[in-house]
């Protein structure tokens, strides 16, 4: 059983405005607790209270309720530089006098290593980053990009419990930025080094961490594995938010049949039929519960070419080493994914199938999850 | 028919050339794509065709006609610019109008077309919004209406998902190609997503430090591109490039102690170096040993939506990414696998200039 | 750290109170004395309380001024009108001049702009007084002396550079592609100057002519060297206040309140766009 190396007890953060009023609470009883060595995103929209947390274990903002433990000490009330935290920032922020070199062996001057140590040590994590040969240039003679490397290089140098990434990848290209999350990531797994990163892009927090704690409006929603949370989102948002192309999403009347279920889409009335040897017995007390649900299916849920269900193509996109078949079923467009290069007819119908097993289930009134079909 | 053609234009501010003699044509109803990282020049391309800029050199033909020295207003160009660019003190309704306005149309004509492509692109519930109050999708879509409106027959997108949140974009992309068939225009459409090029393009003209570095189908570029630059900007990871030596039968190509099997037709290369480039689609991975296959362990897998990333290291210290989708994902950190790239899914190029190197058979 | 204790706001609000004080006291003062008598005015210990009298406001309206040396014809009147005319008049001109010429500068580039930009701009900084006798011995030759046109094409050295380089930050704050928008979807240039340009520079074309007109109103010296009896404005034409018979502050007096309370209005009203005018087209994004 690994230890917890960083501990959040009902962390609240209120912002105060001029009125009480216009008060903003930013972060609701957050609870984490979060193991060592363990790598975890804060994921959620803007506003949702990942990097006011982030703050708060820097020590940038003061908690207002709640306390933050790490390696078993309070943090909370001592100033950033006593808390033993290195923090890459979302500005970049590095000195503009000083060479990328001197900029990442600034963070090692409060360790007292050798020179010729520190000088290795930014050789290394220059070269896992690739940016060996930037390393004497300025800060302004350099990309975005770039920048962004050397500020995540001079963050991860210094030896912390903890390291704080507040969106590390935002600034660099599309392709560069999947061969770099392997970097990190193999970086950081290899050196056992507690993170906690923040970023709004699904994509990123899928890659690199070993957990997600998804946010929305200053509250937890889940935090589990990327794959706990692509299999059994806890609900709609968390459903929803995570996974590329996107769940899909439909109000329907549960209607029980003697044999089985029938799903009867509200807004344009199609209707899923299943029978009740689809169904385990646990899940099928639980529907019978429901009269209206929030169905809810992802990409690798739509096979098309057989099947009962029809929907209309709209388009074929093949991206090299995958295609989506987009096509609008039930008003919404859906999208299937195949690894093969595949493509339909343009406005064809094409006649597709949805396994029970592929299907979530969602409470229409409050969102949360009922059951889902992996369950099975 | 040709109707949209570029012809050596070249674009300087001070001394910055910022496009050199770049040609390219796009026939009628065709979707163009002007694809490149940023700093490539695409948006000041799209603005020397839409009259805002003037180029230094060259000539831009629109319809057949000389347009170089013709105002904006009268190029019949509509466009949707990377960051909306809407009138602020217009409401959504009296932006789509615009172009309409122009044209003299009587106010029920206007209404009508107005109130037809609303619908078609769901904005008519916020039509006597003004742009400060709509959300970013919102906006995007009023400019898009507002290029679309008047059927021009050319009709430019600047990077128009750019700052639209994923979710949206990704939505957007999946709805732009029917949108757009059902005007018939050409569109020139620049983006910097590589996914975005090859989903919506008829042809994309790969744009490098204001040139064009290639200009074909999706499906060309992808799987023959010219350069080793051109390469690198498709896939998601980046395409492995490698340095390699041919043996003398130019029928194995080794990476320090490692081999992968060439295709045919190169013995043009026999004895020599070069670059060879594996997509990480392309590696095959076995549990079991198979023919020409080299051993690897896992060092790090990192999902990628519908596909996983796996970093893979050969007892000879080569590093290779291999992506493989998700579902099939049941590989740990330290496990072994045999893997394979086909022959004909290699790519070579030439050290020096980068180029690809064709096989005898081209 | 974001809400102030009690003891802070206490004294925040005392600071206020003194500040406000400060500026205010001389025209509450000047208000004051625009109702009392010359005696009563320069009576020891001034006081605050008195008999309040209309004979200044009486005499500034009708023209005539009784004093115990005898009376005296005030074209007091007659100096406001000038004022209102020649400030106007020169803030509308200015406007004509300089907001398309404060477009020219936001957006294009040409040889010397800049420098041409700061040269304008320099005329606020040089003291008036520098061209004064030059202006004053050109006038005579070119037959200006003493006339409304005269003084309305000086009056553009106070006027003309706040414009453009106020105006000219505004539409550098438009960003070009709305303009390329509305171009692209048809119309003209002078169509986007007009419907799309100017509606979004309003805010800093109504503070900069606000700005030029308080300026324009305030001048002294100008009309001072330039202007004769019957053209003079306000500022000149409170002198004749000052007579052989003694300073007759209490038509002084009125005669500020008469000559701040156009200005000091328009302020007030347009305060919102003064401060937004000023520093947003100040500064650069």
């Amino acid at each position: 059983m690994t230890e917890v190396q960083l501990s959040l007890n009902s962390v609240d953060k209120t912002y105060y405005g001029k009125k009480i009023e216009t008060a903003v609470r930013a972060v609701k009883n957050l609870s984490l607790q979060i193991k060592k060595g363990e790598i975890v995103a804060l994921l959620g929209s803007s506003g949702c209270g990942k990097t006011s947390t982030l703050r708060m274990i820097a020590g940038f903002e003061d908690v207002t309720g709640g306390t933050i433990q790490l390696s078993n000490r309070d943090i909370h009330d001592l100033p950033p530089a006593k808390r033993n935290v290195a923090m890459a920032f979302e500005g970049y922020s590095l000195y503009p006098p000083l060479t990328v070199r001197d900029n990442i062996a600034f963070a090692l001057k409060a360790e007292r290593i050798s020179r010729s140590e520190s000088d290795s040590k930014v050789i290394e994590m220059a070269k896992f980053l690739e940016i060996e040969e930037i390393l004497d240039r300025y800060p302004s003679s350099i990309s975005a990009g770039q920048q962004q490397r050397a500020s995540l290089a001079r963050a991860l140098v210094r030896k912390a419990d903890l390291y704080l990434l507040d969106e590390p990848m935002g600034q660099l290209e599309p392709q560069l930025r999947s061969v770099l999350r392997v970097r990190l990531k193999q970086y950081l797994q290899v050196h056992q080094m507690t993170t906690v990163l923040v970023t709004h892009d699904q994509t990123e927090a899928n890659a690199l961490a070993d957990r997600i704690a998804v946010m929305e409006d200053g509250e937890l929603q889940q935090f589990e594995t990327p794959t706990q949370l692509k299999h059994k989102p806890a609900n709609i948002y968390v459903g929803t938010f995570i996974g590329e192309p996107p769940m899909n999403t439909f109000a329907a009347e549960v209607k029980p049949t003697g044999k089985g279920f029938q799903f009867r889409l509200e807004e344009t009335g199609e209707i899923l039929d299943y029978q009740a040897v689809d169904f385990q017995q646990s899940l099928h007390d639980q529907l019978i519960k429901h009269k209206r649900i929030v169905l809810g299916l992802r990409p690798h849920a739509v096979k098309l070419g057989k099947g009962a269900l029809m929907a209309q193509v709209i388009s074929n996109q093949w991206l090299g080493d995958q295609s989506h078949i987009a096509a609008e079923f039930a008003n919404k467009i859906i999208v299937a994914v195949s690894h093969q290069r595949e493509s339909f007819k343009l406005d064809e119908k094409v006649p597709f199938q949805l396994e029970a097993s592929d299907l979530h289930f969602f409470n229409a009134e409050n969102g949360n999850a009922i059951a889902h079909g992996l369950e099975i | 028919m040709t109707t949209l053609q570029l012809d050596r234009v070249t674009k300087k501010f001070k001394a910055d050339v910022v496009l050199d003699e770049v040609s390219f044509e796009a026939k009628a109803g065709e979707t163009v794509v002007i694809f490149g990282p940023s700093g490539s020049g695409k948006t000041v391309l799209l603005r020397v065709i839409a009259g805002v800029h003037e180029p230094e050199e060259g000539k831009v033909l629109l319809q057949g006609h000389d347009m170089t020295d013709v105002a904006p207003e009268h190029r019949d160009v509509g466009m949707a610019f990377q960051n909306f660019a809407l009138f602020p003190h217009f409401s959504a309704r009296e932006n789509i109008a615009s172009p309409l306005t122009a044209l003299g149309k009587s106010e029920s004509q206007i209404e009508e077309q107005v109130h037809s492509i609303a619908q078609l692109l769901k904005i008519e519930h916020v039509l006597e919004h003004l742009p400060r109050a709509l959300s970013n999708g919102q906006k995007q879509r009023t400019a898009l209406a507002r290029a679309l409106v008047a059927a021009p027959k050319t009709v430019l997108l600047d990077d128009p998902l750019r700052n639209v949140d994923a979710k949206l974009r990704f939505e957007m992309r999946l709805e732009l190609p029917r949108l757009l068939r059902r005007f018939g225009s050409t569109v020139l459409y620049v983006t910097q997503d590589y996914r975005e090029a090859m989903a919506l393009a008829d042809r994309i003209a790969v744009l490098l430090g204001g040139e064009i570095a290639q200009f074909d189908t999706p499906e060309s570029i992808y799987l023959r591109p010219d350069s080793i630059e051109v390469a690198k900007l498709f896939g998601e990871p980046a395409i492995n490039i490698l340095r390699g030596k041919v043996n003398e039968q130019a029928n194995r190509v080794s990476v320090n102690q490692n081999q992968f099997i060439m295709p045919k037709g190169f013995h043009n290369k026999a004895g020599k170096f070069c670059e060879i480039g594996i997509r990480p689609e392309s590696i095959k991975l076995f549990r079991e040993k198979r023919v020409g296959a080299i051993s690897y362990e896992v060092i790090t897998i990192t999902p990628l939506n519908e596909r996983s990333v796996v970093l893979l290291r050969s007892q000879e210290g080569l590093e290779l990414l291999a992506t493989y989708p998700a579902e099939e994902q049941t590989a740990k950190i330290g496990d072994a696998f045999w893997g394979m790239v086909v022959p004909e899914d290699l790519l070579l190029f030439e050290i020096e200039t980068g180029q690809r190197c064709l096989s005898e058979r081209n | 750290m974001n809400q102030l204790s009690k003891p802070q706001r206490v004294f925040r609000g005392f600071l206020l109170g003194l500040v406000i004080l400060f500026f205010m006291f001389p025209i509450f003062w000047i208000f004051l004395m625009s109702f009392q008598t010359n005696e009563q005015i320069l009576r020891i210990p001034p006081s605050i309380f008195f008999e309040p009298t209309l004979i200044n406001y009486q005499a500034l309206i009708t023209g005539r001024l009784e004093t115990q040396a005898g009376n005296l014809d005030i074209a007091f009147m007659e100096n406001l009108w000038n004022s209102v005319f020649l400030s106007s008049s020169a803030v509308l001109l200015s406007l004509v001049l300089g907001v398309p010429a404060a477009y020219a500068f936001a957006r294009y580039r040409f040889r010397l702009g800049e420098d041409i930009a700061f040269t304008i701009l320099s005329f606020r900084f040089a003291p008036p007084l520098l061209v004064l006798l030059p202006l004053t011995l050109y006038f005579e030759d070119i037959g200006l002396s003493n006339t409304y046109t005269g003084l309305i094409w000086v009056y553009q050295l106070i006027s003309l550079p706040l414009i453009l380089w106020i105006v000219r930050g505004y539409f550098e704050d438009i960003s070009p592609d709305i303009e390329s928008a509305y171009r692209l979807a048809g119309h003209s240039w002078l169509k986007t100057f007009l419907k799309i340009s100017i509606p979004l520079a309003r805010p800093g074309i109504a503070a900069a002519g606000l700005l030029s007109f308080i300026f324009a109103w305030n001048n002294f010296v100008f009309a001072l060297v330039l202007a004769s009896a019957d053209k003079q404005p306000v500022t000149v034409g409170a002198l004749a206040f000052v007579t052989a018979s003694g300073i007759q502050y209490g038509q002084i007096a009125s005669g500020i309140v008469l000559s701040v309370t156009p200005t000091l209005l328009l302020a007030l009203y347009a305060q919102r766009y003064l401060v937004e005018g000023l520093s947003l087209g100040a500064v650069k994004g």
